[in-house]
């Protein structure tokens, strides 16, 4: 089956199949993907895998309501199916007339792949994952376990809906992972390391690799020499990249649309309202290019772009799907996306990040007689409706007397997102994006998250010591 | 099924290999959520795909196609085929032999299957009602949850695992927001079962909505060393983290802070916990793992004393054990992996009421943010964000938020010190247990 020729009449009868009995929008998601991966664990690549899934999925909106049927079956019996099921929901006579879907709209060279990873050997992806391990293996004695992972996934998608949208879009992503176990007597430690994006296998060389599994070795082998963190509230410093990680998960999912329409947001009814200090300007963007978040075209066939959510201090934007910017008469921000087939869309964030400053990483280091760096973040947790998130700190550091001294384990940083957007008092220039899986309702989408080293005037630091 | 699983087999031996296994699964899903008493999303689901995996010499090739055509399964084998060659060989990688009769277990009731769209909205709209109504303070009821699933797996190989069975089971679940003077704090419940008849959904509204507005007027408490108590779902979340460090593989890659450590004492004397592949009310529980090997029930820790580990085939291999059944698999395209089944925490209870009443000064840990990101299962060491109710003298004093929780698991362990009698499953990986309480835990506040 081809996507690129599908049966654009076969779409439009699986939508007027779905709108049989009422329902105001109707769409139709077909994927077809194709994935590898490969892990490398104890010094052997185990069990490689790769795999490809169809799947067609058709929703129908009616008014506030959705209905979602999916099934591995991408043939008329298979679509006609999913429709009767939505269809079958719905209690009327029948919706809007169905707009003729047009011409098929795609953006091929929006995100350039220049070698197409399904043009490369198994064996020639084996041996990236072979060299990190040496790299890591190779950055201390210390070193006792080195997991470098290799994935690449092509995913293609055909969006039809009941507007008369035809959407192809044609993705290819590849990241690289690492992960290094250090250990000195009792004491273990971890490091992470990754590089993804929107592109092919020139992502990836052997330069890369073992630059990525050196840099995951490193920071286990720091965090050998850590103590236990101090509990307190103190200025802490968080770096660029990985830091990038706080404002995702403790503002970030606070201004996805279906948290604002639920008022299960700290930022629901506050547009125009200050919300950070006025240092700080943030965005959501899509369409960056070759980005690991990125895509042509969001899960709803809409193009992607960059959206202005906070500017300089105050609310300026939503991260919306098509329902939800239908229920609040806003346009949609091209951030309904899904994790596959099986998922219904929602408002997702994508590369989202603050605006970087003026000043140098060493500037605010050296500007912060003592407080806490976080380097490096392990993931979080926020609960929207109060913007009350705790981070884990994968890698940190006392900063005295304007310098890092003692790496620092076990820390978590604790509080809420209004209240630490308002405490940024610097932010540097020193702009860079880290990759991620970012989880919720379920799904697992790909998501970029950076910024520039920046400091919180005061936080709450959880720790042990 | 087992046609398209054959014809896997044949296709395979044609290209040469002679160690394989296929595994295919067929299912359908229910997932209904409501908002303010509508239907706000129902998802109807078919599901269904096959996986085969290759050993060549020991090394593994796997993969994976939901197309059950001749064309796709041709060219899946040779995928299998392909990526075994580019696998380093393992001596103990092999084809899982048949490992006998399956666990006699029945994790299917046909009274699901039976239920209507209908009964199920009603039985989310009754969850939702049962949270508005508990309290006035109850804001919204941010997500409430129906969701139910029935599947039948197949397996085959050319060593002469056959089987199949089938499975459904379903939840429900809210997750409420209180407000009180500005204050927003939140709350969440599940029930579990295999027939809408199982669940109670006004329960789970009702205890949603009381979780979130007893931490209503939550401050910050100070700084302290003390016991404190935590609830079975948030108990659950730490077996849940602390169980990947119990599997073999975890071991056999020096990933585990419980290496070496068998017959040691790893937990306060009372506690119990086992791996329960077989119990009659788990979720997780089957007659066979994703390789074919008969579920049964796994003592982890005794008396405080670590005992064993979960094997899937290889592990068992490599360790000179057989396995345990734990060989998981999460659907047809992934590979089994090591994973508990059902976690069950036992021991000595003591009713919930004179726990409280003997604490001089501790907390009740009502809710835990960043156990999966704040815990590191390979170091042990953990620090997370909590919200629950400040005991003094005895009683229940005032709800605290924003405060941390820090520790080690080793030493959190050992410092068990009683198990509530208030046990309940908690679905987020099929876990038992009752309320747990630890003494002298660091808690970060003002």
């Amino acid at each position: 089956m081809e996507l690129a020729t599908f049966d654009a009449g076969l779409l439009q009868a699986t939508l007027l199949h779905a709108l049989g009995r009422g329902g105001d929008f109707a769409e139709v998601f077909i994927e077809d993907r194709d994935s590898l991966g490969l892990r490398l664990e104890d010094g052997r690549i185990e069990a490689t895998s790769g795999g490809r899934e169809l799947g067609a999925a058709v929703r129908l909106l009616s008014g506030e309501h959705t209905y979602y049927a999916y099934s591995d079956a991408v043939d008329e019996a298979g679509l006609f199916a999913a429709a009767n099921a939505v269809a079958a929901a719905v209690r009327g006579d029948g919706g809007p007339a169905v707009v003729a879907l047009g011409a098929v709209r795609s953006d091929p060279g929006r995100h350039p792949v220049a070698v197409p990873p399904e043009s490369v050997a198994v064996a020639e992806k084996a041996l990236l994952v072979r060299v990190g391990d040496e790299a890591a293996r190779a950055a201390g004695a210390e070193v006792v376990q080195v997991t470098v992972g290799y994935g690449d996934t092509r995913q293609r998608v055909l969006i039809a809906n009941s507007l008369g949208d035809l959407v192809l879009d044609d993705r290819t992503r590849t990241r690289y992972t690492a992960q290094v176990v250090a250990r000195r007597g009792d004491l273990i430690q971890t490091g992470h390391e990754t590089v993804g994006g929107s592109a092919g296998f020139e992502l990836v060389d052997e330069e890369v690799a073992r630059g990525v599994a050196a840099a995951a070795a490193q920071k286990a082998i720091t965090m050998l020499d850590s103590r236990p963190a101090p509990m307190g509230t103190m200025p802490v410093v968080l770096a660029n990249g990985f830091g990038g990680t706080l404002f995702h998960e403790a503002c970030g999912h606070g201004l996805e649309a279906d948290a604002i329409a639920k008022g299960a947001s700290i930022y629901a009814g506050r547009l125009g309202e200050v919300v950070a200090a006025s240092i700080v300007s943030a965005c959501d963007d899509g369409s960056l290019t070759n980005g690991w978040g990125s895509q042509a075209f969001d899960d709803e066939g809409m193009p992607t772009q960059k959206t202005l959510v906070i500017e300089e201090g105050r609310l300026t934007g939503y991260l919306y799907d098509r329902l939800r910017a239908r229920e609040a008469g806003a346009a949609p921000t091209g951030n309904g996306r899904r994790q596959s087939f099986r998922h219904v869309p929602i408002p997702r964030m994508t590369t989202t990040y603050i605006t970087p400053g003026y000043a140098t990483a060493a500037d605010v280091i050296a500007a912060t007689p003592k407080g806490f760096y976080a380097k490096s973040l392990a993931g979080g947790q926020v609960a929207p409706a109060s913007g009350n998130f705790v981070f884990g700190v994968a890698e940190g550091y006392l900063i005295e007397g304007g310098r890092l001294t003692t790496p620092l384990r076990g820390a978590t940083l604790v509080g809420n997102g209004i209240d630490i957007l308002m405490k940024i008092d610097m932010i540097a220039g020193d702009f860079e994006v880290k990759t991620g899986i970012c989880g919720k309702d379920g799904q697992g989408v790909p998501v970029g998250t950076g910024q520039s080293t920046l400091r919180i005037a005061e936080m709450t630091v959880g720790g042990t010591g | 099924m087992f046609g398209i699983l054959d014809g896997v087999l044949e296709r395979a031996r044609a290209r040469g290999a002679s160690e394989v296994e296929v595994y295919g699964e067929r299912s359908t899903s229910r997932r209904i959520k409501v908002y303010r008493q509508e239907v706000e999303q129902l998802t109807a689901a078919q599901r269904q795909g096959v996986g085969v995996r290759v050993f060549a010499g020991g090394a593994v090739g796997h993969a994976y196609g939901s197309d059950l055509g001749d064309a796709a399964l041709d060219e899946l084998v040779a995928r299998a085929v392909d990526n075994a060659a580019v696998s380093d060989p393992d001596e103990f990688a092999a084809l899982p032999a048949p490992g006998g009769e399956p666990a006699d277990v029945h994790p299917y009731d046909e009274r699901l299957s039976a239920a209507t769209d209908e009964h199920r909205i009603e039985l989310a709209m009754s969850v939702e009602a049962a949270a508005l109504a508990a309290d006035p303070r109850v804001k919204t009821v941010e997500d409430t949850m129906y969701a139910d699933g029935d599947g039948e797996v197949f397996i085959a190989s050319t060593a002469g695992v056959r089987g199949s069975f089938r499975s459904n089971q379903c939840y429900a679940f809210a997750y409420v927001l209180a407000e009180e003077d500005g204050q927003v704090e939140t709350g969440y419940s599940y029930s579990v079962g295999r027939a809408l008849e199982d669940l109670d959904p006004e329960g789970c509204g009702r205890e949603a909505a009381e979780r979130a507005c007893r931490l209503l007027g939550a401050r910050k408490c100070p700084s302290m060393k003390a016991p404190v108590v935590l609830d079975p779902f948030v108990a659950a979340a730490f077996f849940g983290v602390l169980s990947s460090a119990l599997t073999a593989d975890a071991v056999q890659k020096g990933r585990s802070l419980f290496a070496g450590r068998e017959g040691q004492r790893v937990a306060g004397e009372l506690l119990q916990l086992d791996d329960d592949g077989v119990r009659a009310d788990g979720l997780d529980s089957a007659p066979f793992d994703g390789e074919g090997t008969p579920c049964r029930r796994t003592p982890l820790i005794g008396g405080g004393v670590l005992q064993g580990f979960l094997y899937d085939t290889y592990t068992a291999r490599k360790a000179g054990c057989g396995s345990t059944g734990n060989g998981v698999r999460g659907t047809y395209a992934g590979l089994p992996s090591v994973r508990p089944t059902n976690l069950v925490v036992s021991g000595p209870v003591t009713p919930l009421a004179d726990i409280v009443a003997g604490l001089e000064r501790g907390v009740i840990v009502t809710d835990a943010v960043g156990v999966h990101s704040g815990a590191n299962p390979i170091s042990g060491e953990f620090s997370v964000g909590i919200s629950g109710i400040l005991v003094e003298n005895g009683e229940l004093a005032a709800p605290v938020h924003e405060v941390t929780l820090a520790g080690d698991i080793i030493s959190m362990l050992t410092h068990v010190r009683a198990l509530g009698d208030d046990a309940r499953w908690v679905p987020a990986g099929s876990i038992f247990t009752p309320s747990v309480v630890i003494e002298g835990m660091a808690i970060g506040g003002t």
